[in-house]
């Protein structure tokens, strides 16, 4: 039985190969090669990769063992949900994964109407050249379904840390937000290949470049969430390698987003939005394969193999090397020179992007910093999070504050001092809160201060922007997407200053009947016990926490003994409130008599995931909109 | 040289010192913020890094953990050569334990003992920090593949 799925899966990737190579020649432009049409190829393409990636789901779920995958990363005690997500949870099934919606989106943009036949033919047969290269590489070097010659009773089972509904769906959002970038990639190629980067290219451009950064941003999202409660550090960012992979192509498609709109709008900026396009895709490659290759060192990391990342460095070099010849060949003939006001919004968010890319350099030094001195020197070291935070603040500041500003300017010169005197309760209602907040908090750091401010004008400026009225006193919706995701990202750096100062923490030793105290709150230590479960066994203590004598609430925290693989981890309790968070973790207890339990007061969390949560909302309504609603010219 | 070609030249140069300024910037401040690791027999050759934080990696000697109070823990970091014993103020990750891989961070005191602000948490019981898997391939510890 085993055997016949080995050949029938192998058969499909095999399958898809052919179907790759056929629409990769499309790129030539003869008959020969553009039959049979791209929908047809597409389809074959997709279902080939559906159908192989079903079976490995199958595979997991009967817990096959012939199997090496299945072998090395289940067990069949385990849950049938971590059997199912454990098909993406190492490097083979993930690869799979990645490819499944590689092959997804090519076959969504074939479908794709009024766009011209040759223009589609060659972004297809782009992405259809990125499949097969990545097929060839599950199929020869890390392919899913090798068997093993041993009848395994059963498997080895998946790392605990990962047992979670949350990080079940983590990758295959955060791959969608990686691999959307993909196409957007082709579509670059495409345009440069056509020498046709134009208003209408930005507009078949945006939604897919929109959709996949909101689905990074819920990846991004995802991951953080899961590392405040899982983890158990109480933070919910590390500055950690892995979590700046995936943050490196989020700015840099940040400024991507901006730069297609202007692009759809006054028609400038060509060169650039393609480097972005390529650059973005790049990121997103170092994004997904740092991580699996095994380079990068990290909590995160699961799976590695250096060997592997051998292929994918040259996989990357290769892509950055044609592209960019390609775009020196190329690039004089798309730049159209148009002109832009000098105060205006153009300039503003081309401001922006410059101060992104800075961003970007000081995370990709940050990053990349270890691994050459480790690579070059044989030198440990390790980049602080003071690093990120003291650099980056400052930029943060200019950042706001264009962001804040641009959207207020038209796109042809505006005088700066009328939209100044235009915005003066705004500013003088943003100055009076920073005012009111730092005294009472006391709050002196001119950073954090400065942060506060221009994030409270930027959330307060892009909600009032959002609520328009015309002249027959009716509300009409403007840009909701634009504000949305502004006004949430506002929202989310004042959360995050707010929360990095306000933090309080506590370790107790603690015996059952113990009275703990953090801040107004009194917590007592009820009992302890034992718990088995199916895949785990675990301790839970319990705490009520009290405030002027008043249960308010009963905490729970829990440490879990897994034995497939052997492995110990802590589960946080937590009490989520508007304005902060109650964060209680416990740790093995040192001693029969006692347990450590350290508690966390983490203030306007709930506010930081809503800002997150407005980000994303933002991105999907700009992504579903066809045309940007702003056309005053 | 015809204007436009000058004009380009001049923006392309101005933008070349400005991201170079902006380089060097991040580049001291990058400087300040590094965190170096070593194993004990490197630190002890190195007593000039005293002051400094730092991390020191190796695996926790057998029979050395010992505590004060709750809280208060001193336990031996050894590579096979030479031990460094280490005082730690607050919880013990859950996968601490003698004769299994360790990082700390904290400063190194002159009085030859380093005073530890964290454990660093790892979560699989088989996980050995890369840094201590070299340490002990240089002092011939190593009995890993």
């Amino acid at each position: 039985m085993s055997l016949y799925i080995f050949y029938i899966s192998n058969f499909l990737l095999l399958l898809c190969l052919t179907a790759s190579l056929m629409q990769s020649s499309k790129i030539i432009n003869n008959k020969i090669f553009t039959r049979p049409g791209v929908i047809v190829l597409a389809s074959v393409q997709l279902i080939s990769i559906l159908l192989s990636f079903l079976i490995l789901i199958y595979l997991f779920l009967i817990s096959d063992f012939n199997f090496d995958l299945v072998y090395f990363n289940s067990h069949s005690e385990k849950p049938l949900i971590y059997k199912f997500s454990g098909v993406w949870g190492n490097h083979e099934g993930s690869m799979l994964l990645w490819i499944l919606i590689l092959v997804l989106f090519n076959f969504l943009f074939a479908l794709s109407k009024r766009i011209s036949e040759r223009f589609k033919d060659i972004t297809v047969a782009v992405q259809s050249i990125m499949i097969f290269g990545f097929v060839a590489f599950l199929f020869f070097l890390s392919n899913p379904f090798a068997l093993n010659q041993n009848n395994f009773f059963d498997g080895i089972g998946l790392n605990p840390i990962l047992q979670d509904p949350l990080l079940a769906i983590h990758p295959p959002v955060l791959y969608v937000g990686y691999v959307g970038f993909s196409l957007v990639f082709s579509l670059a190629i495409a345009g440069l290949i056509t020498k046709k980067v134009d208003q209408q290219w930005a507009s078949i451009v945006k939604p897919w470049v929109f959709s996949a950064w909101a689905f990074l941003t819920a990846g991004i999202a995802l991951g953080s969430f899961w590392a405040y409660y899982e983890l158990g550090w109480g933070g919910y960012w590390f500055w950690d390698p892995v979590e700046n992979a995936s943050l490196m192509p989020w700015i840099a498609a940040t400024a991507l987003i901006h730069c297609v709109l202007i692009l759809q709008k006054r028609n400038v900026m060509q060169s650039w939005t393609i480097i972005l396009a390529i650059l973005t895709f790049s990121l997103s490659l170092v994004g997904t394969f740092l991580v699996r290759s095994g380079i990068l060192n990290s909590v995160h990391t699961f799976a590695s193999d250096p060997g592997r990342g051998l292929f994918i460095l040259l996989f990357i070099f290769l892509i950055l090397a044609f592209s960019f010849s390609l775009f020196a060949y190329n690039s004089e003939k798309i730049n159209k020179t148009s002109s832009m006001g000098l105060i205006s919004r153009g300039t503003g968010i081309q401001l922006n992007n410059w101060l992104l890319i800075t961003i970007l350099t000081i995370v990709f030094l940050g990053t990349m910093y270890p691994l050459a001195t480790d690579l070059l020197l044989n030198k440990s070291l390790t980049v602080g999070p003071k690093y990120y935070s003291t650099t980056i603040a400052p930029i943060i500041i200019l950042f706001l504050f264009f962001m804040f500003i641009s959207p207020r300017l038209g796109w042809n010169d505006t005088k700066l001092y009328k939209i100044i005197i235009q915005l003066r309760y705004l500013i003088i209602t943003s100055l009076t809160i920073t005012l009111i907040i730092s005294l009472y908090f006391e709050l002196f750091n001119l950073t954090e201060i400065l942060i506060i401010f221009f994030s409270l004008l930027l959330i307060i400026s892009s909600m009032t922007a959002s609520i328009n009225f015309n002249k027959q006193n009716i509300l009409v919706r403007t840009n909701l997407g634009q504000n949305l995701a502004h006004a949430g990202f506002g929202i989310l750096m004042m959360a995050a200053v707010s929360n990095a100062v306000y933090s309080e923490e506590r370790i107790y030793n603690a015996k059952v009947g113990d009275n703990l105290q953090l801040q107004k709150y009194i917590f007592s230590f009820d009992k302890i016990e034992q718990v088995e479960k199916s895949n785990y066994n675990s301790l839970k203590a319990y705490f009520q926490m009290k405030k002027d004598g008043k249960l308010i609430d009963t905490f729970t925290p829990e440490i879990r003994f897994y034995s497939n693989p052997p492995t110990i981890t802590s589960e946080a309790s937590i009490l989520h409130k508007f304005f902060s968070d109650v964060y209680l973790v416990m740790n093995v207890p040192q001693d029969q008599q006692s347990i450590s339990v350290r508690m966390h007061i983490k203030p306007f969390m709930t506010i930081l995931w809503l800002g997150t949560l407005m980000i994303i909302i933002g991105g999907i309504i700009s992504a579903s909109i066809r045309i940007g609603r702003f056309d005053e010219k | 040289m015809t204007s436009l070609v000058k004009s380009r030249l001049i923006k392309f140069l101005l933008s070349l010192i400005i991201v170079l300024i902006a380089v060097l910037i991040i580049i001291f401040n990058l400087k300040d913020n590094i965190i170096y690791f070593y194993g004990p027999t490197e630190l002890l050759k190195n007593s000039d890094k005293q002051g400094q934080i730092m991390r020191l990696g190796g695996l926790v000697s057998v029979d050395s953990v010992q505590n004060e109070t709750d809280s208060i823990f001193y336990f031996n970091i050894t590579d096979g050569d030479n031990e460094i014993e280490v005082k730690y103020e607050g919880i013990l990750p859950n996968l601490f334990a003698e004769d299994k891989g360790v990082v700390v961070e904290g400063v190194y005191m002159n009085d030859g003992r380093f005073i530890a602000n964290k454990v660093l948490a790892k979560h699989d019981e088989n996980y050995m920090p890369p840094e201590v898997i070299e340490t002990l391939k240089k002092s011939g510890k190593w009995q890993g593949e």
